[in-house]
């Protein structure tokens, strides 16, 4: 058997885990187009989003939409207090310090979850059907499809936000030019806020989305968290279509070449393509608008 | 005015005073055996050490109740090492130092316990290890460590007699890649052939951190097909068991799964949700207490741990608390035999002279070159089925 014939089936499951590093790597698009922040905490707002669910459905045994709904209101409510209490008392500090606050309030939330919620993995049950379908030989469960179709659905209620809507332009333009959204009258602190409060939410309806599919635990957002970052910087820093695209691209290459070497080596994968990508395209494959293109 | 307030506060705190001093007056003067707990109390292992603290703490106060080690009652000083390197050895090291502490339990994680046992061996202190031993670790062959758990030949000569009972001649491993699981998939391969069952060992392998091993399987699947293999040994712990079930289930592979004691606990059921449907493997007796034979004569003792589980913190045993209270009955069991003098030199000399001792995991059985107690007797079939665990017997391998 050669390799390639197992390539369709690896792509399909690489488009899954694209979908599920893309949305992580919305969450950190939206911050930095806001505040130029980078935000750490993203991946346990994903962790969070399952976390909290499966307390809902199974502590308190409310009906499954409801826990779904509940808990992303109260991530997002979780995302508004890091920037009342991390990002806004920083607001003077440099970016790199608010870095380090946002990796600290990270380290704080995951281990308060391991406090409330105990460090055993927890799993939710799939949204609808168990059974795989099977698609021209290619194995598919629905719930790897809800995923990409939530993906799908973030993607364009993000786009509308940020060039239909007032606000969205204003989150934009507190980024792009600080100093001209002060000048219009944009009050950035709250652009900065509510960029929070909508990343924290994005972060909750991924981690909603995935934990049915592989399972979370208090330390689960780490990992998801940086292959999101990774996913943002590939695709163009800064750019929702960039994160997206490196997400998709991330997920595919890391599921592909398992057909060609090792699995030891794939998680390496990600990074040996984040390297090279780098280091001919500094900006990403989209373009980053934080990075002047003229010195490339 | 300044004395009254004195006297309230001497008021306020006697009866907190006489509270602290209770329990050491009813104890006659008889010092105490003070045993060191090295346990990952914080980090990824909490919930799991909470459960063996939990157990040894019960199980002490049940022996000081009655009556304690010919007199002397039994102290466990529980530290935190926080599932780090470094503060395990500081807690090992100021265990051995203490001359009141005889012997020393714990920790967990591989790495970590490799690190204790050589203080162990150089500072000539019992260190007994609760989670199942690291071949490469046992092969050093250490005088004064300890391991309590089933051991990776045990469990895959148990796995390879459920081969045989189930008629598979064809056994396809996907292990993890860390010590322990290579060792139970070398061990499974040799054993299965001395039965004539054909063993292939994946070149594929996955972490302990992987949370998806779709692709591993994609590139197993044809293999499974073309070999006909008639089963899968998930080689695993943790949370990429259930994982590897889901995974192969959405890849519409139906072959039986067979699987390590690893499997044992619910949360892995819960995890893996119906995938884990018809898993089997062989485990510890605390998994199944109510299912044991009737003349089994481990049954009563864990029928009463798990009842006595089940009232203190409303879970009943498993195979980690079962451990646990086998740790604690073993010791004050060498204890008991020490009777000269109880010292560390003493109370090793005692634990490698157990025999037969019957605890809730098996009937512990130690020498001076055998630290390993159990043996496969000491562990049953399961089945998974319901979302339940199901023993399982077949005539002829028990």
């Amino acid at each position: 058997m050669t390799p390639w014939a197992h390539i369709p089936q690896l792509a399909f499951s690489g488009i899954t885990m694209g979908a599920i590093y893309a949305l992580v790597g919305l969450g950190f698009v939206t911050i930095a187009r806001a505040s130029q922040i980078i935000n750490f905490a993203q991946g346990e707002f994903v962790m969070l989003g399952g976390m909290i669910t499966f307390f809902l459905l199974k502590g308190v045994g409310l009906p499954y939409p409801l826990a779904a709904l509940l808990a992303v209101l109260l991530v997002v409510i979780i995302g508004f207090l890091v920037h009342i209490m991390v990002v806004y008392p920083l607001r003077k500090a440099s970016v790199p310090i608010l870095l380090i606050a946002t990796l600290g309030a990270s380290i704080f939330i995951s281990n308060t979850t391991a406090l409330v919620f105990g460090t055993l993995p927890k799993a939710l049950p799939a949204f609808w059907g168990n059974q795989p379908l099977q698609i021209r030989g290619i194995f598919v469960t629905p719930q790897s499809l809800f995923v990409l179709g939530a993906t799908f659905l973030l993607l364009i209620s993000l786009y509308l936000l940020s060039h239909r809507t007032v606000t969205g332009k204003a989150m934009e333009a507190s980024s792009t030019d600080p100093l001209g959204a002060d000048l219009s009258g944009i009050s950035r602190n709250l652009m900065a806020f509510l960029a929070f409060g909508v990343s924290a939410g994005m972060g909750a309806i991924a981690g909603i989305f995935i934990t049915p599919i592989f399972y979370t635990s208090y330390h689960a957002g780490t990992l998801v968290g940086l292959k999101g970052f990774i996913a943002a910087v590939l695709g163009g820093w800064g750019k929702n279509s960039g994160a997206i695209l490196g997400g998709l691209v991330l997920g595919t290459v890391e599921s592909l070449s398992v057909a060609f070497i090792p699995s030891g080596y794939k998680d390496a994968v990600a990074f040996v393509i984040l390297l090279l990508i780098l280091n001919f395209r500094p900006k990403g494959i989209l373009g980053s608008p934080f990075i002047d293109s003229r010195r490339w | 005015m300044k004395g009254k307030k004195w006297m309230a506060y001497l008021i306020s705190f006697l009866p907190l005073i006489s509270i602290v001093w209770a329990p050491s007056s009813s104890w006659a003067g008889k010092a105490p055996y003070k045993i060191g707990v090295n346990l990952e109390l914080t980090g990824p292992w909490a919930e799991v050490t909470k459960t063996v603290k939990r157990a040894m703490v019960m199980e002490m106060e049940r022996i000081n109740a009655m009556g304690g080690v010919d007199g002397h009652p039994l102290e466990l000083v529980i530290e935190d090492n926080g599932f780090d390197l470094v503060r395990a050895a500081a807690n090992m090291t100021k265990f051995a130092r203490d001359k009141e502490i005889i012997v020393v339990v714990g920790p967990f994680e591989d790495n970590l316990q490799a690190t204790t046992r050589a203080i162990a061996e150089r500072e000539e202190i019992t260190n007994i290890i609760i989670c199942p031993s690291n071949p490469m670790l046992r092969a050093l062959k250490q005088r004064w460590s300890w391991n309590i758990a089933h051991n990776d030949i045990v469990v895959s000569q148990k796995l390879v007699d459920l081969c045989s009972a189930r008629g598979y001649r064809k056994v396809l491993v996907f292990h993890a890649a860390h010590p322990l699981a290579q060792s139970l998939a070398e061990y499974f391969k040799q054993f299965g052939e001395e039965k004539g069952i054909k063993v292939i060992v994946s070149k594929e392998t996955h972490k302990p951190t992987d949370i998806d091993m779709t692709p591993q399987l994609i590139k197993l699947k044809p293999i499974m097909e073309r070999e006909k293999v008639d089963a899968f040994y998930a080689c695993t712990s943790g949370p990429p068991g259930p994982i590897v079930c889901k995974n192969m289930r959405t890849l519409g592979i139906k072959i039986p799964i067979i699987a390590t004691h690893a499997f044992g606990f619910h949360f892995i059921i819960d995890l893996g949700g119906e995938a884990m449907e018809g898993v089997e493997f062989g485990a510890g007796k605390t998994v199944v207490p109510y299912q044991l034979d009737e003349n089994d004569p481990l049954r009563p003792i864990v029928i009463d741990f798990d009842k006595r589980m089940m009232t203190h913190y409303r879970t009943g045993a498993d195979q980690i608390s079962g451990l646990a209270h086998d740790t604690v009955w073993l010791l004050s069991d060498a204890l008991r035999r020490c009777r000269a003098k109880v010292t560390r030199v003493n109370l090793r000399d005692a634990l490698e002279n157990t025999k037969g001792f019957k605890g809730c995991m098996g009937i512990y059985t130690y020498s001076p070159t055998d630290h390993d107690g159990l043996t496969k007797s000491d562990l049953v079939f399961i089945r998974i089925e319901g979302g339940k665990f199901k023993r399982i017997k077949f005539p002829g391998y028990e």
